[in-house]
């Protein structure tokens, strides 16, 4: 798929990233624009933390975009790394991405985003119900970031321990919609299990 | 002579074959720098479904991925493609010296032609390094690109080119690949 002439509109896809595809796309991305653009090394961009987030890729007509990568804390959702790729910059994909995460934190329930905000950047943050949060702006990777948090409009009914179990397990950004273990359900519980070893000492 | 060796800083650049899922995100991550960041490929063409099939060979200053090569294995030659290097350590010869990684690579497999496929204006490169061109015909297209071959063993390196089994397959061989980003 290459991108098409835009004789048309083009069709924006926003998505979890849940395939190892899609987990390329997103890395592929990063180092595309922080380290082929700014310079950032390769172990300040993959810092460690890749493996116990969610990435959120978008798509213009099929072709990996934007990208965005969600960590969950207690109590806010920290949104980093967001990017889109130079060719599809000025096509103002930036503030519906960035309220596609805050509405899907706002679903599991998450009354806050938080962000460290690259300093040119602060102005588009503050549009989007950002306000910063700390008076001294601090620097890593060659940039001066600020702190920035947004309230978010939390679901009437969010995620709790006493949500049916089968919403728990639906994908993440399909809270709403059946899932492929709910049509496990049809086919019954038959407990599979392999035979019980003997323990093995040495 | 060959790039066996090179060093930026007073520190070697050390080459090794991507054994590790970590090792290969690292090639794809040179990779999307190079071409998606600097040189406006888009992903579908340069991931273009071949990563898989193909052996991904490393640069790194220390701990820093710097460069990548992905080479693939034919019945008559194997093709190095997708070199890369990170933009602010070029002008070092971590290009050559990947290339001849893939050269040392295939010899130990007992491959004897290299084969690849360049945008015409990157061809001077890899005439540098000795590699020459197949024929004078470009494919046609946005993209255009040059044959270019290079024996694995040094010692025959005037063998007629007509001579090499690799001819008569590689000119069917008609690849849209990005270029190199090494200059």
């Amino acid at each position: 798929m290459t991108p098409q002439t835009p004789t048309q509109s083009p069709v924006v896809t926003i998505k979890l990233a849940s395939t190892s595809d899609e987990l390329l796309q997103s890395y592929a991305l990063r180092a595309a624009v922080f380290m082929g653009e700014q310079q950032c090394p390769y172990w300040e961009e993959f810092d460690g933390n890749d493996y116990s987030a969610s990435h959120l890729m978008l798509y213009v007509d099929g072709e990996p975009a934007a990208s965005m990568r969600v960590r969950w804390f207690s109590g806010f959702a920290k949104l980093e790394r967001a990017i889109i790729l130079k060719r599809y910059r000025s096509m103002g994909l930036f503030v519906p991405f960035v309220e596609w995460a805050k509405s899907f934190a706002a679903q599991k329930g998450y009354p806050k985003a938080y962000l460290h905000g690259q300093k040119r950047l602060w102005e588009i943050f503050e549009r989007q119900g950002f306000r910063k949060i700390n008076d001294q702006p601090f620097h890593f990777s060659d940039h001066e970031y600020g702190a920035f948090a947004a309230e978010l409009d939390v679901a009437d009914d969010p995620p709790s321990v006493l949500t049916d179990p089968m919403v728990l397990n639906r994908p993440e950004d399909q809270l709403d919609r059946r899932g492929i273990l709910e049509e496990s359900m049809e086919r019954g519980a038959s407990n599979p299990h392999a035979e019980w070893t003997e323990r093995r000492i040495n | 002579m060959e790039t066996r060796s090179c060093s930026i800083d007073g520190e070697f650049v050390n080459t090794r074959i991507a054994g590790r899922m970590e090792d290969t995100l690292q090639a794809f991550a040179v990779r999307a720098a190079c071409f998606i960041g600097e040189q406006d490929v888009p992903y579908s063409e340069e991931f273009d479904g071949q990563d898989f099939g193909a052996t991904h060979l490393l640069a790194y200053l220390g701990n820093e991925p710097i460069g990548a090569l992905r080479v693939r294995w034919f019945q008559s030659f194997a093709m190095p493609e997708r070199l890369a290097v990170m933009q602010r350590f070029r002008g070092h010869k971590v290009g050559q010296l990947l290339l001849e990684r893939a050269r040392a690579l295939a010899e130990s497999r007992g491959c004897n032609i290299l084969y690849t496929r360049v945008s015409p204006d990157q061809a001077i490169y890899f005439e540098n390094q000795r590699w020459r061109r197949l024929d004078d015909g470009q494919t046609p297209g946005a993209r255009p690109t040059v044959a270019l071959v290079r024996p694995v063993d040094p010692a025959k390196e005037n063998a007629e080119i007509a001579d090499m089994d690799a001819f008569a397959l590689s000119t069917q061989y008609r690849l849209e690949m990005p270029a190199a980003a090494v200059a």
